[in-house]
């Protein structure tokens, strides 16, 4: 298991038959976006049609996983009550590099929330919440790797 | 054309008492819906015999269909749910009921809104990863989605964006990255309605005077939002008649023009910033109403100029800035410094807003409250009345495909 950052309690993702491949891509620490097979567009989050073209065919993009933060908030509140104890926490838009008007929405970790900003370069880092399901966080690009496996896995059970 | 004798307006508006959350623990929301109803049926001077249509917005839970059944609609000729989501369709809920009186699809048409949060699961607490037994969560994992909403949060909630303050937050940030927006513009928003709601015995906050000092005491929810720029969470319940000029002629109040309306949403938008972030950069710190404004003024013949008090969209301050930017009363940016120039205030502002209290003070029941205000106005009954007052926009939620109407005087 990879390091922990957010609790079980956490909700969990739905998948449509248009997103089940994004989420599969994830389970495997791939980090990827819908692309048109005739224009190449790029889009998130996934959908039937290319709004450009309308080709009802695509493949999916693996990124390089870097990207700077569009904007971002630091949540004070526990809506979640098994977030109390890890509060404030940051969730941030990325713009992802490699995926033109592709943003993602997710959380800077391994950083304190005052050191978040728009326009801060980040990249990928990937957080296991069970076997079939890794979510993609993003740190700071080039600090030093997260603390090792199962240091802040309280939430792991 | 419409014929003029079929041109809609608005000639009765009822409401029921409003309450802080759980407020209302003796009466079901949709007994407040029908109270409501049979309050501004009342208003109008009108009977629940000559009521023949109904209209809401979505995730109304008051299905028309029982409600024409409960109240004994003599017919129901016309029902209708407006697509846009959460707070967006209050006015297009109203311009529904407009296009049913004005080609004939029916004769008086009441648009509602309940609420009472307090009965039902908080919104904005996101599902959760329900435990299967108490005391443990299960593993986490993907499930399969039940709505195309359901799919759409996914790529949102597990990522602890789960409601919107959160997302709208997100908004206001970009804004300020952008424009230089600043805290205290948000306060002055929040303040100036507070200011409305004292003089307003209806709203849930009247007896809670706020100073901007108070303002920057209150907690941080999700930056840059604090409590008091979030809306109320509330249990109340309000109504609106509409029906044709013709008809209005034999009712018991003046019949409030219903001049323009619009609704949408521009391309790329999505269902609002809540779930999608991908839109122009332009659109994305915006309310995402600049088309809808557009059409709005020129089905009008009218503009910013010619408004004299507006009831704008609130569930958070900040958003009521991006409206103002996007219905042209300022310049895109400028909605801060416009609010911190006191133009929002009672009675001495350029543009008087809100003057219920809005949903930051009045109550929260998804703007029809505002379409209310904005009749209050015309027909010069409101408690922050506007002198002269002849010409009112009301505005729906930023931040999702979104409405408007322009209404006018008796």
């Amino acid at each position: 298991m990879t390091a922990r950052w957010f609790p079980d309690e956490m909700p969990t993702p739905a998948a449509s038959a248009e997103t089940a491949g994004w989420w599969e891509a994830a389970s495997r620490h791939r980090l990827v976006v819908q692309r048109c097979d005739q224009c190449g567009r790029t889009r998130h989050p996934p959908g039937p049609v290319c709004p450009s073209c309308r080709a009802v065919t695509s493949d999916w993009l693996e990124l390089p996983g870097t990207g700077t933060v569009y904007t971002y908030t630091v949540v004070h509140q526990a809506f979640v009550p098994a977030l109390a104890d890890r509060l404030p926490y940051v969730v941030i838009a990325v713009e992802l590099d490699g995926a033109t008007g592709a943003r993602l929405v997710s959380n800077l970790v391994d950083a304190a929330p005052e050191d978040v900003e728009v326009g801060l370069p980040v990249e990928v880092v990937w957080e296991d919440m069970g076997p079939e399901l890794a979510l993609p966080r993003f740190r700071p690009a080039g600090v030093a790797p997260s603390a090792p496996a199962g240091a802040r896995s309280e939430g792991t059970r | 054309m419409t014929p003029r004798a079929r041109a809609a307006c608005l000639v009765g508006v009822g409401e029921t008492r409003y309450a802080k959350w759980g407020g209302i623990p003796d009466a079901s929301e949709y007994q407040l819906a029908t109270e409501a109803i049979l309050a501004a049926v009342a208003d109008a001077g009108l009977s629940v015999d000559d009521v023949d249509g109904l209209a809401s917005f979505a995730e109304d839970r008051n299905d028309a269909t029982f409600v024409a059944a409960d109240l004994g609609l003599p017919e129901l000729r016309y029902a209708s749910l407006s697509w846009l989501p959460g707070g967006g369709g209050a006015c297009a809920a109203v311009a529904n009921a407009a296009m049913a009186v004005e080609t004939g699809a029916a004769d008086v048409v009441v648009v509602y809104r309940s609420l009472c949060q307090g009965q039902f699961r908080r919104f904005g607490r996101g599902p959760g990863n329900a435990p299967a037994r108490p005391g443990r969560a299960s593993v986490p994992h993907v499930r399969r989605a039940r709505s195309l909403l359901d799919a759409h949060v996914a790529f949102t909630m597990p990522f602890g964006m789960f409601s919107p303050p959160i997302a709208y937050a997100m908004v206001l940030r970009r804004h300020m990255h952008k424009y230089g927006t600043a805290p205290e513009h948000l306060g002055q928003v929040a303040v100036t309605t507070r200011g409305h709601a004292a003089r307003n015995p209806r709203a849930v906050m009247g007896a809670r005077p706020m100073t901007l000092d108070d303002y920057f005491s209150s907690r941080l929810v999700s930056e840059p939002f604090r409590l008091f720029d979030c809306c109320l969470e509330n249990d109340g319940a309000c109504a609106v008649v509409v029906t044709t000029a013709e008809r209005a002629a034999d009712a018991a109040r003046p019949a409030v023009q219903i001049v323009a309306s619009a609704q949408g949403a521009p391309q790329g938008f999505g269902h609002g910033q809540y779930c999608n972030v991908g839109m122009p950069d332009d659109d994305y710190a915006s309310a995402g109403a600049r088309g809808v404004a557009a059409r709005l003024w020129a089905r009008a013949g009218l503009g910013p100029k010619d408004v004299d008090v507006a009831q704008i969209y609130d569930h958070f301050t900040g958003l009521v800035l991006l409206s103002l930017e996007d219905f042209g009363f300022c310049d895109v940016g400028g909605g801060g410094p416009f609010a911190a120039s006191g133009a929002l205030a009672w009675p001495d502002g350029a543009l008087p807003i809100n003057t219920h209290g809005g949903s930051l003070s009045e109550a929260y029941i998804h703007g029809l409250n505002h379409v209310v205000e904005g009749v209050r106005q015309l027909r010069g009954e409101s408690t922050c009345q506007v002198e002269n007052a002849e010409t009112c926009l009301v505005t729906s939620a930023a931040g999702v495909p979104t409405s408007a109407l322009v209404l006018g005087r008796p």
